[in-house]
């Protein structure tokens, strides 16, 4: 634990009030007797017992549906008439309901009356008369409509048993009991207030009386509301006989394997077998480091016989740039590194996110605890500590200088200032979401405006949360203190007078361009005054702006208020909850994410969707790797061995007689499509000569993985953008991990059977093909056409060629005379636009491949034709596609299929691009499995 | 992820069923024919449209909402002419549609207060102003999820690209963006579609047969798995797509008789114009066309009257007389927008005008929309609705109900979040009276 040094007492009090949340109550207590539930006690109408707005009234309208979405609880009200969502805000409700009784002649109340449908109710009878739920409501309007008592009593816990449910055949059934368990001792049956629901009907269903009924087999869970409380119990019916006893005996190496493999005795599913070598290299290297294997590598492994090489290359892999490069992306990711967002941020466009994610990187490739990281994120101030602002901006401006170190000398800098100055991080609300997204995992904004459906979190939670995000502010010139000194600099560059936005921006480039110290705007925190001190001053700009003014206060989610003028750096004691063993979430988050991005999906599903009501498929997994991340001082490389190793991690995807249908329990290998970036590369890498196909493993040049940001900017500099777009690349925009997606679309398949990017790959210069045929002493030609459309369009296409030609040409001559001028700028851009052209030409298919060597016809460095196709060694060449393409090598069948169809092809060049296509165009090639 | 949890406290089967141990059975295909619900309305007059976005925001002052007795700080240089409609004037330089305004609604007076181009841009093409944590999809995305279009085409495509991002709906509603611009009378190449590297259909074939044979091994679990299964499906429908000669016939512009093409103007909006009426004629459910130029900070009217006006005059003219010609307008609404007006008030120091969102124009036609009509007024200097006005959402909801599609159907995004389709929009009556 690396707690500040004045938080000692603060982290014990965590302890305390985190355990009283979670954990029942010590068991040598004696319980208090058990208040019987209001279904009973006002079952007769004469009762004496007043109800209690929080404890019953409440809840009872939530039962019946009142303050649902599509009746009172809408945001508009219902005729006149509005509660809040979900309940929770017991002064408005109160106030609402309060003028629709009649506590006199209590029966004649608009609330029972319409709710009795005595008078037309748009939403229907809601209360049958004479029942427990009508003399509840007669008996609270008869006693004066009490309010929520003052200093109300917290809920401790809601006792929902059975904890497990285990159903052998369909139809059977069993109740749930609930019992609420308040602070002053009181304990009550609410089952007849619980709301209920299943997570899935198919498997059991729940009615609203908490009566479970079996279904098809399988296993899900119920879940239980009532007051802030959310309790899920598992419902199991396996899906095989062979379960508990019956179980049969099976590998389970590793813990993770053992506590999988627990799961999978009590729903009947035994697992796979494990991967062959073959399987496991092509998943682990891309699942790792987003490569293929080359086919040296897979040759060599295969022939490995020694018994730990499997854990040796995850060893290796790990160490691998791809890794870096792919972990740097997935944090860009959840952090939302997007240009969109951090326009202006930089005066020099699109630094911004380079920087970012070089700060990330460099952490990663260090292997630094995730907390840490996630310390330099949280606390972030564009100053390093002890800067002026003057130094600051002389270190930073380095940056832009031609010979500076460029946005890797931002990964030397302390914090990674953009988060908080990208536009979607600007407002408190704005960063709690982020902030609970980002690094709890967690969806809490439904509680923004109204009481979480499916978790604790209250509106109230929200706001008092938002405090800790108020002192820190993003602003495009200096922190208040350091106006004048940003005046002074501003004032030494000539070109700035009167200058602002976008034209100040322009000239303070060109000035960086120039090598001069130029202003910069800055992240910067103010320390939270106390009230009484602060009264007789303005209020530091910090908290003018926006925000509104930062309060003294703040609340731990599920935790306590927090003095915030105790600290120097209001963002210190959520940094110091986040990390602190005791953190429910933080641990949890990250590693559900890593689970995920290895398993198709998370021990809790979606990843990023941590809440009461949607538990973890298998919490002991959980919270073994979380314990294990925390104990291991957050080491991802740990989590990634741990989860590697795993003979769970190495199943096959062959399902057996138990788990064909199971894609949740880990019971076996899910293929799933490639992330984005990863699809693009490997079909750049497996087109391409021996050669380059091994240097992606080694370097990470032009690669789609190491894009910094996202967004519209930076989609338009990068050839693989349509294919990035199309294949689903995050965007990075509304904090969800699904902002990234894997789903299948026809665009997809249209983009690898037709379009011409990929078919100008096949035909590369420096490609595959090319090389095959000059070893085979092969004529390398291009596809060509011989119909009549063909000969218009290669009109068309001459035309269009000369025009690109000249443009390039003038391109060219420009950037010959930079070079002269030494212009780096110049250079930069001309080079940039010349790229840009050649993608369009290529686009347009007005030049295929390189244009460079256009000219140069491939052929010409090619060996002479040799035709006779028997001295071609077709085999060889079948299987080095395979190995690059597939992985494995392939299949007596599959050898004899492309052995003829090559030979029946016009040419063997014609045959061999063929297999290479189709290759490329398999599922086997595009998943991962 | 069997249950998707919702807001409302409602639960949702999600389609894609990553696996729990339920057997639903429903594929791909079968989910598309589960999507004519309730909500929607086949026998709605829209089947088909066609989006033009001119990006940069066209000055309303100087184009369909001209103020000639203003200031002269206000007016601007150009001149009113009189239209096909009685009383109803437009920009001298626009005269091809002066003549033809019969064929579709002229909507004055629609505001908003988004002055950003990337925000203004997102606002117009979703119908739902922009929010920070959540992306809204295009009008294209909604309408090829909810009506999608002839399967040897794509649903949805953009000229060259688009704004309209398939937002929370995911990438299978992405348009294809054929990232250039035809030219008249030339064949069209475009990616994907066009057989590139001298491929033919013949080779295409032969390949497919290798294919089939070698992309077997998951043949055993395809149909337990959704997305072996889908890719399987896609894969069939891409073959059926390139090979198919309907959709290279469609986009190949130059099949088009000259005289028919000529009036469209040799411009990439003309020839963009035509291929998306082909487009459309084809089965193409929904095309968007990207037309650039409109930002006229400086030399606003030089620049209007040489480079934007002539061709946007003989492009809209041509598509909305085309499509009447072909019998194709009833069933093909056209909706021309950019993200907002200029300001009314001329900036003197650049000749100019700026971004201006309170009063802009936009044009909607055909598909059961009444022609010959202006809707809404704006104010003596065009610088407010003069009354309540209209919002881009209004004019959202009237456009989606022109396609049959209930603007207040909510979908739920991937954290569960109930979104209606346009959240704030009433449909605009007067349009289908």
């Amino acid at each position: 634990m690396q707690f500040h040094k004045s938080f000692a007492p603060l982290a014990t009090l965590f302890t305390t009030l985190l355990a009283a949340v979670t954990t029942p109550l010590p068991a040598d207590e004696p319980a208090a007797p058990v208040t019987a539930s209001a279904a009973q006690r006002f079952a007769a109408a004469d009762v004496a017992e007043v109800p209690d707005f929080q404890k019953h009234i409440v809840p009872l309208l939530g039962k019946l549906g009142c303050n649902g979405r599509a009746c009172h609880g809408s945001f508009q009200g219902r005729g006149g008439f509005r509660l809040s969502l979900f309940g929770y805000d017991f002064a408005t409700d109160h106030d609402e309901l309060y003028g629709r009784v009649d506590t006199e002649t209590a029966a004649q109340s608009l609330i029972l009356q319409k709710g009795l449908m005595e008078i037309q109710h748009e939403g229907g009878q809601r209360l049958k008369p004479g029942s427990w739920e009508h003399h509840l409501m007669l008996r609270w309007v008869q006693a004066g409509a009490p309010p929520r008592v003052p200093d109300p009593p917290a809920l401790l816990k809601l006792e929902v048993t059975p904890a497990e449910i285990l159903f052998t055949a369909t139809g059977q059934q069993q109740p749930l009991t609930a019992i609420a368990v308040w602070s002053n001792g009181v304990r009550e049956d609410v089952t007849a207030l619980c709301r209920f629901q299943t997570n899935d009907d198919q498997i059991a269903d729940i009615t609203q009386h908490g009566l479970v009924t079996a279904a098809e087999p399988g296993d899900t869970h119920v879940v239980a509301f009532y007051d802030s409380a959310v309790v899920p119990v598992p419902v199991i019916r396996p899906v095989t006989p062979q379960y508990g006893d019956q179980y049969p005996q099976v590998a389970a190496p590793t813990k993770i394997d053992e506590l999988v493999v627990q799961k999978l005795r009590k729903i009947g599913v035994v697992q796979s077998e494990t991967c062959t070598d073959a399987e496991f290299l092509r998943r682990a290297s891309l699942d790792v480091t987003g490569t293929l294997p080359t086919p040296a590598e897979i040759r060599e492994f295969l022939a490995d016989q020694s018994p730990d090489k499997r854990a040796r290359k995850i060893d290796q892999l790990l160490e691998r740039p791809g890794y870096v490069a792919w972990w740097t992306t997935k944090i860009c990711d959840i952090t939302g590194n997007s240009d969109d967002k951090l326009n202006n941020v930089t005066p020099v466009q699109a630094e911004a996110s380079k920087q970012w994610y070089e700060w990330v990187e460099k952490r990663v490739r260090e292997n630094m605890p995730w907390d840490r990281i996630v310390e330099g994120i949280v606390m972030a101030n564009s100053r390093n500590p002890g800067e002026t602002y003057q130094q600051y901006c002389e270190n930073v401006s380095k940056l832009y200088h031609k010979d500076g170190p460029g946005a890797s000398g931002y990964a030397e800098r302390q914090g990674l200032a953009h988060f908080w100055a990208r536009q979607n991080f600007q407002t408190s609300e704005d960063r709690v979401i982020a902030f609970a997204y980002t690094f709890l995992g967690t969806r809490i904004q439904c509680a923004q405006c109204h009481k979480h459906p499916f978790d604790q979190w209250t509106q109230d939670d929200f706001k008092q949360f938002e405090g800790f995000f108020k002192a820190t502010v993003g602003r495009q010139n200096a922190r208040p203190d350091a106006k004048a000194d940003y005046e002074k600099m501003l004032a030494e560059l000539s070109g700035t007078e009167g200058l602002k936005g976008n034209d100040l921006r322009r000239v303070l480039a060109e000035q960086l361009a120039k090598g001069a110290t130029v202003p910069l705007g800055e992240v910067y925190t103010t320390k939270v005054q106390a009230r009484a001190a602060a009264r007789n001053r303005p209020a530091p700009a910090a908290q003018r702006r926006g925000n509104g003014p930062a309060p003294t206060t703040a609340k731990i989610l599920a935790g306590p208020v927090v003095d915030l003028t105790a600290f120097e750096d209001a963002r210190q004691p959520l940094m110091d909850w986040l990390r602190s063993p005791e953190n429910p979430l933080f641990a949890k988050a990250f590693v559900n994410r890593v689970w995920a991005s290895y398993f198709n999906v998370g021990i809790v599903q979606p990843a990023d969707d941590l809440n009461l009501a949607n538990p973890p498929v298998n919490a002991p997994l959980l919270d073994y790797l979380a314990k294990g991340f925390i104990e291991h001082q957050f080491d991802m490389k740990w989590l990634h061995r741990e989860i590697l190793n795993s003979r769970t991690y190495q199943l096959s995807w062959i399902p057996n007689s138990t788990n064909r249908q199971d894609e949740r329990n880990f019971s076996r290998a899910v293929p799933r499509r490639l992330p984005a970036e990863i699809a693009w590369d490997i079909m750049m890498q497996a087109s391409l000569s021996t050669e380059k196909n091994s240097e992606f493993v080694t370097a990470l040049d032009k690669r789609a993985l190491s894009i910094p940001g996202s967004g519209l900017r930076q989609r338009n500099r990068n050839p693989a953008d349509y294919a990035l777009t199309v294949f689903g690349r995050s965007i990075r925009e509304s904090n969800c991990d699904c902002d990234r997606s894997d789903e299948p679309s026809l665009l997809q398949t249209i983009f690898v059977q037709n379009d011409g990017q990929v078919l100008s790959m096949l035909d590369a210069q420096d490609g595959w093909l090319a090389e095959t045929c000059k070893q085979n002493g092969l004529q390398f030609t291009r596809k060509s056409s011989d119909d009549a459309a063909a000969a218009q369009q290669a009109r068309a296409r001459t035309q269009l060629k000369t025009r690109f030609k000249e443009q390039l040409k003038k391109l060219e001559d420009q950037l010959a005379a930079a070079e002269e001028k030494q212009s780096a700028r110049q250079i930069e851009s001309l080079k940039t636009q010349i790229r840009k052209l050649r993608d369009q030409a290529i686009a347009r298919g007005v030049i295929e491949a390189d244009p460079q060597q256009d000219s140069q016809p491939a052929d010409a460095t090619a060996a002479p034709a040799a035709t006779a196709p028997a001295q071609l060694n077709t085999d060889t060449i079948i299987t080095d596609a395979w190995l690059r393409t597939l992985s494995r090598l392939p299949t007596d069948a599959e050898l004899q299929t492309a052995r003829t169809w090559i030979s029946e092809s016009k040419d063997p060049v014609e045959g061999i691009r063929g297999v290479l296509w189709a290759l490329l165009n398999t599922r086997e090639f595009i998943v991962n499995h | 992820m069997a249950i998707f949890k919702n807001c409302d406290g409602t639960t949702r089967r999600d389609f894609l069923r990553a696996g729990v141990f339920g057997t639903t059975g429903l594929t791909l295909a079968s989910y598309s024919q589960l999507a004519a619900a309730s909500h929607v309305n086949p026998n709605a007059k829209g089947k088909a449209a066609i989006f033009v976005n001119l990006n940069g925001g066209p000055s309303h002052m100087d184009t369909f909402d001209l103020k000639p007795d203003a200031p002269s700080e206000y007016r601007g240089e150009f001149n009113p002419i009189q239209t096909c409609l009685s009383g109803v004037a437009i920009s001298e330089h626009l005269p091809k549609l002066a003549a033809c305004m019969d064929k579709f609604t002229l909507l004055r007076g629609v505001s908003h207060s988004v002055a950003a181009h990337e925000l203004g841009t997102k606002y117009v093409n979703t119908g739902n102003r922009p929010l920070p944590s959540l992306e809204f999809p295009g009008y294209g995305a909604v309408i090829t999820k909810e009506r999608p279009g002839h399967e040897e085409l794509p649903s949805f495509v953009a000229i060259p690209n688009s704004s309209q991002r398939p937002g929370y709906l995911g990438v299978k509603y992405a348009p294809m963006n054929t990232t250039s611009t035809p030219v008249v009378g030339q064949a069209y190449r475009v990616r994907g579609i066009t057989m590139a590297g001298g491929l033919t259909v013949e080779d295409l074939e032969r390949r497919r047969g290798l294919l089939t044979q070698i992309d077997r091994t998951f043949s055993d679990v395809e149909k337990d798995s959704q997305l072996l299964d889908g890719m399987d499906e896609f894969g069939r429908q891409a073959h059926t797509v390139i090979s198919s000669t309907k959709a290279r016939e469609a986009f190949d512009i130059s099949k088009e008789s000259p005289e028919f093409s000529k009036a469209f103007g040799a411009t990439p909006l003309g020839a963009s114009c035509l291929l998306a009426l082909r487009l459309v004629e084809s089965g193409v459910r929904f095309v968007t066309v990207s037309n650039g130029g409109w930002d006229t900070h400086n030399d606003n009217w030089t620049a209007l009257k040489t480079r934007q006006l002539p061709p946007l005059d003989e492009a809209l003219s041509a598509l909305f007389t085309g499509l009447a010609a072909r019998g194709l307008l009833d069933s093909t609404v056209v909706y021309v927008t950019g993200e907002f007006g200029r300001t009314p008030k001329i900036n003197s120091t650049r000749n100019g005008r700026d971004h201006y969102p309170r009063n802009m124009f936009m044009l909607l036609g055909g598909g059961g929309v009444r022609g010959g009509q202006v809707l809404g007024e704006s104010d003596e200097t065009a610088s407010m609705p003069k009354h309540e006005g209209y919002s881009p959402d209004d004019v959202a909801a009237s456009f989606y109900h022109a396609m049959g599609i209930d603007h207040t159907y909510e979908y739920h995004t991937s954290t569960g979040r109930p979104v209606m389709i346009v959240r704030d929009g009433r449909v605009i009556p007067q349009l289908f009276s």
